[in-house]
């Protein structure tokens, strides 16, 4: 709590500060988060990809969503990587502050759901601080551990999305995307919303 | 646009009414959709609940549409992927009056009234869909449904219906100029099966013969047959629009005392006919009664016709076991209609082939020969054709098997599964001449021993669908003369029926399934009717009491035959209306053949009665291990 209250005087960009006001509430609104980065280090990685779909009253927002490729220009230069690809999709392109901007301003303060949530969170989390801005404050929930939970199963033992999907007959999307993966986990949480009894 | 979106439009665009919309508007829709996931069992809006701000589209699972009927919830609708519900909120403003639950896990997607509305406003065709549907969610039989329910809802959208329902109606009439002669216009209505032609002159209809016209003109012999058809027909025609509604075209016909109407592109008699509506298409408009369903089914060209008829024969089934008609009545409409249905199969087949090359008989076998088939179950039959010379013999045979290759083909397409036995006529083993069918029989009966590999008990029920009387007759005379005396086979047939698994353990309770996907439900089928029909088949055989095939009727006539058990067998006539009503319910609630009960889903007091219709089934099974003295073959 004290954290950020030492960092307050720190000159945090506007839109972050807009951000940590909107926590004088509660939310009841849940954000499912599918990132894709180039890795696992917090240092030489970065995300390329978000996508996030809302759900409010039990239901997923298919309008409330939200979904971005990074444009990480020197992430590519430095790699020696090419970005024809992206440069040819019609998605919406970002870089990388512009890109963390909309997404912490469509976040608010949302319940986090995902699976693996963690590795999302803390690289968020470091790319965030790189825009002088502190630490994500959001609850976050797995769907992993809530399957756990939900069965009583031992914390050592992991489950993949798909393990997931086909234990609770979800069907399979057509592709293999970030979104699709969003959609994927907001499916599940559905499902393991009720059976535990989460309001 | 998100992929999602995408996916979501793709998926909205294979149904009805958004078929219609552009893929712009369906983007919008598709952006809008928020995702509801129900589990099992649960409900996503019940009765009185205020109304949603959406309507409901199935993605994956099923949604059970009910009402609550003297504190019964009956099921009006079963709602598929794809399938559109929860319309009220586009036409009334009170609470619902349905409950909607998930039969399964399912997925729906709702859509905003206020997205969809703007749509309306310029799609008119997607406005009559919601209406039609929206009034399809009620059960076929108004009237009879004298309740709250009904009287707050139903009566207020009828008319609504009526006015909107347009009819579906003969689009390709037959046409004839007025230098036709009588002869030459009956013919063709006599080619295509037909009661009416229009008569035409440039572009406008001026006239429709009739058979009331070839009656009343012709065969008379008021006019000869050569006489030009402008002499007889009843002209001027009434021409209507393409798109009247029902109620209207009633109107029409009752104000000018006609039996036909005439659909022209204007409305008018000088412009270009579209089709022509009969007093039959009106009826057909209004209600399934089985007398429509029969002349549907006569008319039907198609197995999607067919099997349209069949999907109405269900929810007849369906509304008349919850107005509680005694079961018995049901099962014979039901099978009247499910032999009418067989029959035009046959005759559709017919019509493809050409006339067959000798004399036949179809005959259903097993359940549909016992007149006892309410569910779709699977098909069995056997084709009997006449004795031809040698050298016709291979092309006979030929054309039988393709019949009965062609009909099994339609019947499936209608929804009678096919036997996982192969006891059909489309087989080779079953489809042979008289004589060869004879010798299968004597076979059977009398080296009943050696000959068990093939042999079912239910080619001993059987009934005539198509063809001709006398090879029935003749198959009947050699099961008689076989079955007499014949304790060998009346061993085969007693020990088959006492084999199957009795029902109750030594603790009255119910033996259920152990394992699989119907794990602790009650196999009824096996355990319960089987035995019951089987030993009736027995007694009704060694009894030589011919031409009766319906376990039921059969028991009753047991009774009478043979006084001194008459209660075991009264008692077990009842004990089988009880079981099929069980099952049957079961079926229909489930979509299948309702084999497998879930018992926990019965109410206690069916629960006790199922037990105690299982009671009778012990004094039977003594009663036949007495009069047989079952020993060769246990």
């Amino acid at each position: 709590m004290l954290d950020w209250l030492k960092h307050i005087n720190k000159d945090h960009p506007e839109f972050w500060k807009e951000y940590l006001a909107k926590f004088s509430k509660n939310s009841k609104r849940y954000v499912i988060l599918a990132t894709e980065s180039t890795g696992d280090s917090l240092e030489k990685d970065v995300i390329t990809y978000i996508s996030a779909f809302a759900v409010e009253n039990d239901a997923i927002s298919i309008k409330d969503s939200f979904e971005t490729i990074l444009l990480q220009y020197r992430f590519l230069h430095d790699n020696h990587l090419s970005n024809e690809y992206i440069i040819e999709s019609r998605l919406l392109k970002l870089s990388e502050p512009e890109a963390l901007k909309t997404f912490v301003e469509y976040l608010g303060n949302g319940i986090i759901v995902g699976h693996q949530i963690e590795k999302d969170m803390t690289m968020i989390n470091a790319t965030l601080e790189r825009l002088e801005c502190g630490k994500l404050r959001n609850e976050a929930l797995d769907i992993a551990i809530m399957h756990r939970k939900l069965h009583e199963i031992p914390e050592d033992k992991n489950f993949s999305l798909d393990e997931l999907s086909d234990y609770y007959k979800i069907q399979k999307p057509e592709g293999e995307s970030v979104t699709e993966k969003a959609y994927k986990i907001a499916l599940l949480f559905l499902k393991l919303k009720h059976k535990l009894g989460l309001k | 646009m998100n992929i999602i979106t995408g996916q979501i439009a793709d998926f909205l665009k294979n149904y009805a009414p958004f078929n219609q919309l552009t893929a712009d508007e369906l983007t919008e829709i598709a952006n809008n959709i928020r995702v509801v996931n129900l589990e099992k069992k649960q409900t996503l809006f019940k009765i009185n609940d205020s109304l949603h701000d959406s309507f409901y589209v199935v993605a994956s699972g099923v949604i059970n549409i009910s009402v609550i009927v003297d504190a019964e919830e009956n099921i009006i609708d079963k709602c598929h992927e794809g399938n559109i519900f929860g319309l009220r909120p586009f036409f009334a403003k009170n609470n619902y009056k349905v409950t909607a639950k998930a039969r399964e896990e399912s997925l729906v997607y709702a859509i905003p009234i206020a997205v969809f509305k703007p749509l309306l406003a310029n799609n008119s065709e997607v406005l009559n869909f919601l209406l039609e549907n929206f009034a399809s969610n009620l059960p076929e039989d108004r009237s009879s449904k004298g309740n709250l329910v009904s009287d707050g809802f139903y009566s207020e959208k009828q008319s609504e219906v009526q006015f909107f329902q347009t009819l579906a109606y003969n689009t390709t009439p037959l046409l004839a100029t007025s230098d036709n002669t009588a002869q030459e216009v009956a013919q063709l209505m006599a080619e295509s099966l037909k009661n009416n032609v229009i008569i035409f002159e440039k572009n406008g209809p001026i006239g429709i013969v009739t058979h009331a016209d070839l009656a009343s003109k012709i065969a008379t012999g008021r006019y000869p047959i050569n006489t030009p058809v402008s002499n007889i027909m009843s002209s001027p025609v009434v021409t209507v629009l393409e798109n009247v509604s029902l109620a209207e075209a009633q109107l029409l016909m009752l104000k000018n005392n006609v039996t036909h109407l005439c659909v022209t592109v204007d409305g008018t008699d000088k412009s270009t006919i579209k089709g022509v509506i009969s007093e039959h298409d009106l009826i057909a408009a209004q209600a399934s009664n089985p007398g429509v369903l029969i002349k549907e089914i006569k008319r039907s060209l198609s197995p999607n016709e067919l099997k349209e008829i069949r999907h109405r024969l269900t929810n007849l089934i369906q509304s008349s076991i919850q107005k509680n008609i005694p079961l018995t009545h049901i099962t014979n409409i039901s099978s009247e209609i499910n032999f009418a249905i067989l029959k035009r199969a046959v005759e559709l087949s017919i019509l493809e082939l050409g006339s067959p090359p000798a004399r036949y008989v179809w005959l259903s076998i097993g359940s549909q020969g016992r007149k006892e088939q309410l569910l779709l179950t699977d098909q069995d039959s056997i084709l009997v054709f006449e004795d031809v010379p040698q050298n016709k013999y291979i092309e006979v045979k030929d054309y039988f098997l393709k019949l009965g290759k062609k009909t099994t083909e339609t019947l499936e397409k209608i929804g009678y599964e096919l036997c996982p036995f192969g006891h059909m006529a489309s087989n080779m083993l079953w489809c042979k001449s008289l004589s060869d069918w004879i010798k299968q029989y004597n076979n059977w009966m009398n080296a009943t021993r050696e000959n068990t590999d093939n042999l079912s008990s239910i080619f001993f029920d059987y009934e005539l669908v198509i063809g001709e009387q006398k090879i029935e007759s003749a198959i009947n005379n050699i099961v008689f003369e076989n079955a007499n005396n014949n304790s060998l086979f009346f061993d085969f047939l007693g020990n088959d029926a006492l084999r199957k698994n009795s029902p109750l353990s030594f603790f009255k309770k119910f033996i259920v399934e152990e394992e699989g996907v119907n794990k602790d439900k009650f196999d009824i089928k096996t355990r319960a009717l089987m035995p019951l029909i089987d030993s009736a088949r027995l007694l009704i055989l060694s009894h030589d009491i011919k031409g009766i095939n319906n376990t039921y009727t059969r028991f009753k006539q047991l009774a009478i035959a043979d006084p001194k058990h008459s209660e075991v067998y009264l008692n077990c006539a009842e004990a089988y209306l009880f079981l099929t009503k069980i099952r049957t319910l079961e079926g229909l609630k489930n979509e299948n053949s309702g084999q497998y009960i879930n018992l926990e889903e019965l109410s206690k007091i069916d629960r006790e009665k199922l037990k105690n219709a299982l009671i009778p089934m012990k004094e039977l099974e003594e009663l036949i291990k007495d009069t047989f003295q079952l020993t060769q073959f246990s």
